[in-house]
């Protein structure tokens, strides 16, 4: 029936491999202890409570599954590339956990040897005849099989990339390629090991066939030996090279998923939980494809590398790679792992030393100079007004603060009526809009949502139309996150004295600095595509659909940084005709004139944009659509066809 | 010294001493457009800091070139970084790299 | 037929040099795309230094064109070239044979809205030096209405990377010059400003009509590009600069705003240089095999240039290069024989 074949159940060959798994467990563990350390004690008692909590458990062991062994995600990116890293990620985890319940079916006192059930065939002769016998035999083929189809994909996709969904694949260092290819021998060196036992040790459909091969000209019972060592010594050359490859992600990613769903955030750029996400990136290459730096040549800066560059300590390149970023958060949203790059890049950036920090204290006297009473204001204004109308130009030197031409200055700019009667209005919703610092450089933007907000006949006042105070993400961008919080100080403490009650921004970066990092209670935060859908859709503002073809581009920081997607389009398709761009929504491309870069020249955000272009024009529309200040002014100088405003498309189509 | 009761006044010349000054050449390595910039103030008319502050970013290109920069220097405490700049700047220097690239390498 | 010239652009460097070839023998085929002849000199009102209308000089070049096939609305379709002549196809559905061909397609004016920044097309008060000049002619525009304060903005579309030209249009400053003169004979109690980087009056006379603008007209020069306009509560520009003389950026309300478009190569221009395999440069405009002693000469044989097909250019320039060009097609002509 079934007994052990080996006296004292030890072979030598087994050391390659016992050593090489003591070393990568001592290995995962001294990592554990190091990212737990580098945790704060704040982090550390969420990370744990996290762990004790019953809902999350599921939750963890659910994505664990999914992502770790199934791969989703990769899935829905490309069907083969998602059954290459699935079947061999989880016919490996099937192999090894068929091997330990054998063991622990057959001989369950030897589960304490770890290298055991790995080489369970050559310790223990089992009978196939029974059907447990028979369905381990099969199982046990099977997912080699499964696991060996893998391989093949991956030797496949090594030379024709494209065919499974990628156009360019990571640059592999030295080491990464020793695992590789160890990796890619273990399966097939398995198959013949376990052939060669199949005869004395039983088998199923792949190992028998095999054995019957090879036994027809190896008569030799020496090459059992041989096998098993080729196959131990594969495996032990994969884990003595897996803590210094991309292949340390498969245990990581273990602790980030828990890590992740606990709620922790980067902090440092390469301790604690950032270090969880280094050691989890499995350098697949995705980013490389998603970053638009790299459209018109292989990107060295792609989320991947900085990763390398980040691991290795290599200030320089790690600056240059984190500085030069876009931000556009394409990668972080292709990412089968969702690292989040954008985050560790902030991280970086705000590690930076200056010896010369922005101060906005004059924000403060600028602040209580606006506080003044509403009477000398208007005197001023008045003043301002006869003094124009007279003839005089008025050549105003504007750096001097508290001189008298306040107009320019102005805090609030009420429109149609005074701030008392908008006072007593109340009830109706009051509308503050802020502009932002980039449309003043695209003047159709305001005019357009001020003709809209008129033809809507909604009350509103501007918040910037004399001198604006930055929302201060391009501070918040650059990693200096104290400045920026001082720009958030002084535009809440604006936007709450104008006792409003929505704020409408038209800008995509500044919506999303106003939704993430300002607390307004009381306001509610629009952007204009979504205010104006919605008085579309009351009936408020009426638009009549014209024949032309329009394509809607998405902006990074309102589409995949706030998630709007539907309402420009809802919009838009009342106006005229929407055709699709080639790539959109979750992986549209960025216009290339991101605030998100410090370091990107001229040159080379304009093959950004071109190559954006190029993407956006594929269905030949009429007119490019966007809904964000940069990206038009930055599509308007390369574009050859008309670049409107989302605001400007619903003007012109105004019934 | 001796005391005669009376100060003189300073010369208010720029007193320009060529190849010297370290801080202006290194800068220069670190951001070779600040060479392009032929003082048209385009970045200092959008300035957003500029609307409130001394903040001048042609003045103070200009001012770190002649070495003359300790009076002209504090002005970029006040950049908000808005990045206005960059967008007019008729010779695509990456003005706001500039920036901080100052804030990096000068002291006050 | 093997007398035959093609002149390519119908502008003044086109006819002037159409003349010229037919005087010397030749019988040129003057090809335009517009449905006049003139070019951006038909459009003008009165040229710099010495304020000469423009129809006196349009309609002297154009007084004699006997000799001359015109063919307007026309474009060029094909060339083929053949051992020692070139075939050449016209959109009116004629061709001819020519041994030498001659390129005067001029500039195209900046479009002023792609400066998104200065409102053309967008604040009721912006109009370009073009729309001025129609004024200037006698169309109605109601965006010049009775204005105050007048600001004219140099370089738009010029001296600029962004806008895709690095390249100084040359006349420009003179044209803002001579512009603010003559809106100030208009207007006479407006302030009248020119927003300059560099004021390049590099020709004989220019700089005299600097003075005049300055010491009779009282134009007020500032040193500083206009980064952007916006519009008052009551409708009014303010427009912002920094006043880099001064070193204080200023803001200023103004009633009338015109901007300098500049001059870029026609976009026609790689059509026609794909056929006649004569590469244009990376501003757009033709190059000449030796831009100093030669300018009229391509670097195939056959093909020559006149006018601003080769970079910005004066009047008189334009027209002197014309007329060097018929006599450089007339010594290419002799010299491989009929």
């Amino acid at each position: 029936m079934m007994h052990e074949r080996v006296f004292g159940s030890f072979d030598l060959f087994v050391l390659p491999f016992l050593v090489g798994m003591v070393f990568v467990l001592l290995f995962c563990l001294f990592g554990l202890l190091r990212i737990l350390y580098q945790l704060s004690r704040e982090e550390r008692l969420k990370f744990y409570a996290s762990l004790l909590n019953p809902a999350n458990i599921i939750k963890n062991l659910k994505d664990i599954f999914f992502d770790c062994l199934i791969h989703v995600k990769l899935w829905r990116r490309n069907p083969l590339l998602g059954y290459m890293h699935s079947s061999i990620a989880f016919g490996w985890f099937m192999l090894i956990v068929l091997g330990h319940l054998e063991t622990w079916f057959y001989i369950p006192e030897r589960m304490e040897l770890i290298y055991y059930p790995i080489f369970f065939r050559y310790f223990m002769q089992v009978s196939g005849t029974t059907v447990g016998g028979a369905l381990f035999f099969f199982l046990m083929d099977f997912f080699l099989l499964v696991v060996l189809s893998g391989i093949g994909l991956a030797v496949f996709k090594r030379f024709r990339s494209r065919a499974l969904g990628m156009k360019r694949t990571t640059r592999l260092t030295l080491l990464d390629y020793v695992a590789l290819y160890s990796l890619w021998l273990i399966f097939p060196l398995r198959w013949i090991a376990e052939g060669f036992t199949a005869g004395v040790a039983g088998g199923s459909f792949m190992t028998v066939p095999i054995n019957m091969l090879l036994s027809s000209f190896m008569k030799n019972p020496e090459n059992i030996t041989i096998a098993w060592w080729a196959y131990s010594m594969a495996l032990s050359i994969f884990m003595f090279s897996l803590p210094f490859t991309r292949y340390m992600h498969i245990p990581t990613e273990i602790l980030l998923i828990p890590m992740r769903n606990a709620g922790l955030k980067v902090r440092r750029h390469n301790k604690g939980y950032a270090l969880a996400q280094l050691y989890s990136c499995p350098s697949c290459g995705v980013c490389i494809d998603a970053c638009p730096m790299g459209l018109h040549r292989r990107s060295a800066d792609a989320t991947v590398y900085m990763v390398r560059q980040f691991k290795r300590a290599n200030q320089a390149r790690s600056l240059e790679i984190a500085e030069k970023c876009l931000m556009c958060q394409k990668c972080s949203s292709l990412c089968p792992i969702s690292i989040d790059a954008t985050e560790l890049r902030l991280a970086f950036r705000s590690r930076q030393k200056y010896n010369i920090l922005p101060d906005f204290q004059y924000l403060k006297r600028y602040l209580a100079l606006s506080a003044e009473d509403d009477s000398a204001y208007a005197q001023a204004q008045n003043g301002q007004t006869e003094e124009n109308s007279s003839g005089n130009p008025v050549m105003a030197v504007v750096s001097s603060i508290g001189s008298k031409v306040k107009s320019i200055g102005q805090k609030i700019m009420s429109l149609g009526s005074s701030s008392k009667e908008q006072q007593e209005n109340i009830g109706s919703e009051k509308v503050l809009y802020y502009a932002g610092c980039m449309t003043s450089l695209t003047p159709v933007v305001r005019e357009s949502v001020e003709k809209l907000l008129k033809a809507s006949g909604v009350e509103w006042s501007n918040m910037d139309s004399g001198r604006s105070i930055c929302c201060g993400r391009p501070l918040f961008l650059s990693g200096k996150m104290e400045q920026a919080r001082q720009l958030v100080e002084a535009n809440s403490e604006i936007i709450h004295n104008s006792g409003a009650s929505i704020l409408l921004v038209s800008c995509a970066i500044c919506y999303r600095m106003f939704k993430e990092k300002y607390s307004l209670e009381g306001v509610r935060v629009m952007h204009y595509t979504e205010y104006f859908n919605e008085l579309i859709k009351e009936g408020r503002l009426k638009v009549k659909r014209s024949a032309l073809k329009y394509v809607y581009h998405d902006p990074c920081d309102l589409g995949r940084g706030c998630g709007i997607y539907e309402e420009p389009r809802e919009a838009i398709e009342r106006a005229g005709h929407l055709v699709k761009a080639g790539k959109e929504r979750k992986e549209s491309i960025c216009c290339g004139g991101s605030v998100g870069s410090l370091a990107l020249s001229y040159e080379e955000r304009v093959h950004i944009t071109e190559h954006s272009l190029e993407n956006l024009t594929v269905n030949a529309p009429d007119c490019i659509v966007t809904a964000c200040p940069l990206c038009l002014t930055t599509y308007a100088k390369q574009s050859e066809i008309k670049v409107e405003d989302f605001a400007q498309v619903l003007v012109e189509n105004l019934k | 010294m001796v005391n005669f009761g009376y100060g003189l006044t300073p010369s208010s010349a720029v007193k320009i001493i060529e190849g010297e000054d370290k801080l202006y050449r290194k800068l220069c390595e670190m951001e070779p457009d600040v060479k392009k910039c032929m003082a048209c103030g385009s970045c200092a008319a959008s300035c957003t800091a500029g609307d409130f502050t001394e903040m001048n970013l042609r003045k103070l290109i200009l001012s770190l070139q002649r070495g003359y920069y300790q009076q002209a220097l504090p002005m970029v405490k006040n950049c908000m970084l808005c990045g206005k700049c960059n967008i007019v700047c008729p010779r695509g220097i990456n003005t706001r790299h500039l920036i901080m690239s100052i804030q990096k390498i000068y002291n006050l | 037929m093997t007398k035959n010239v093609v002149v390519i652009g119908g502008g003044a460097s086109g006819i002037e040099a159409s003349r010229r070839l037919r005087d010397l023998g030749y019988s040129p085929v003057l090809v335009e795309k517009e449905d006049h002849l003139g070019g951006h000199l038909a459009s003008w009102n009165r040229l710099f230094p010495q304020m000469i209308p423009a129809k006196d000089i349009l309609k002297s070049l154009t007084s004699d064109m006997k000799g001359i096939e015109v063919f307007l609305n026309t474009e060029v379709i094909s060339i083929n070239r053949l051992k020692d002549s070139y075939v050449v196809k016209f959109s009116n559905g004629l061709s001819a044979q020519v041994k030498a061909i001659l390129i005067t397609t001029g500039f195209t004016l900046f479009p002023a809205q792609k400066k998104q920044e200065y409102g053309y097309g967008i604040y009721d008060r912006v109009i370009t030096n073009a729309d001025l000049e129609a004024w200037f002619n006698g169309n109605k525009d109601k965006r010049v209405t009775d204005p105050q304060v007048i600001g004219f903005v140099h370089c738009v579309g010029s001296r600029d990377e962004k806008a895709g030209n690095r390249q100084c249009s040359k006349v420009c400053c003179a044209t803002a010059v001579k512009q603010a003169i003559e809106i100030k004979e208009k207007f006479p109690d407006a302030v009248v400003y020119c927003f300059y980087m560099d004021l390049r009056m590099f020709g004989r006379g220019y700089e005299d009509m600097y003075l005049k603008a300055q010491k009779d007209y009282g134009i007020r020069f500032l040193r500083g590009r206009v980064s952007e306009v916006s519009e008052d509560i009551n409708g009014r520009l303010v427009v912002k600069a920094d006043d880099t003389l001064l070193g204080k950026p200023v803001k200023i309300s103004m009633d009338l705003l015109v901007l300098m478009s500049g001059m870029i190569a026609p976009e026609s221009n790689m059509e026609l240089s794909k056929m006649l395999k004569v590469l244009p440069g990376e501003d757009g405009f033709f190059s000449p095999a030796n831009a100093i002693s030669n300018p009229t000469l391509s670097n195939r044989d056959g093909v020559f240039f006149a006018g601003a097909a080769t970079g910005p250019k004066t009047m008189p320039e334009t027209l002197s290069e014309g007329r060097a060009a018929a006599l450089e097609i007339d010594s290419y002509l002799k010299r491989v024989g009929d």
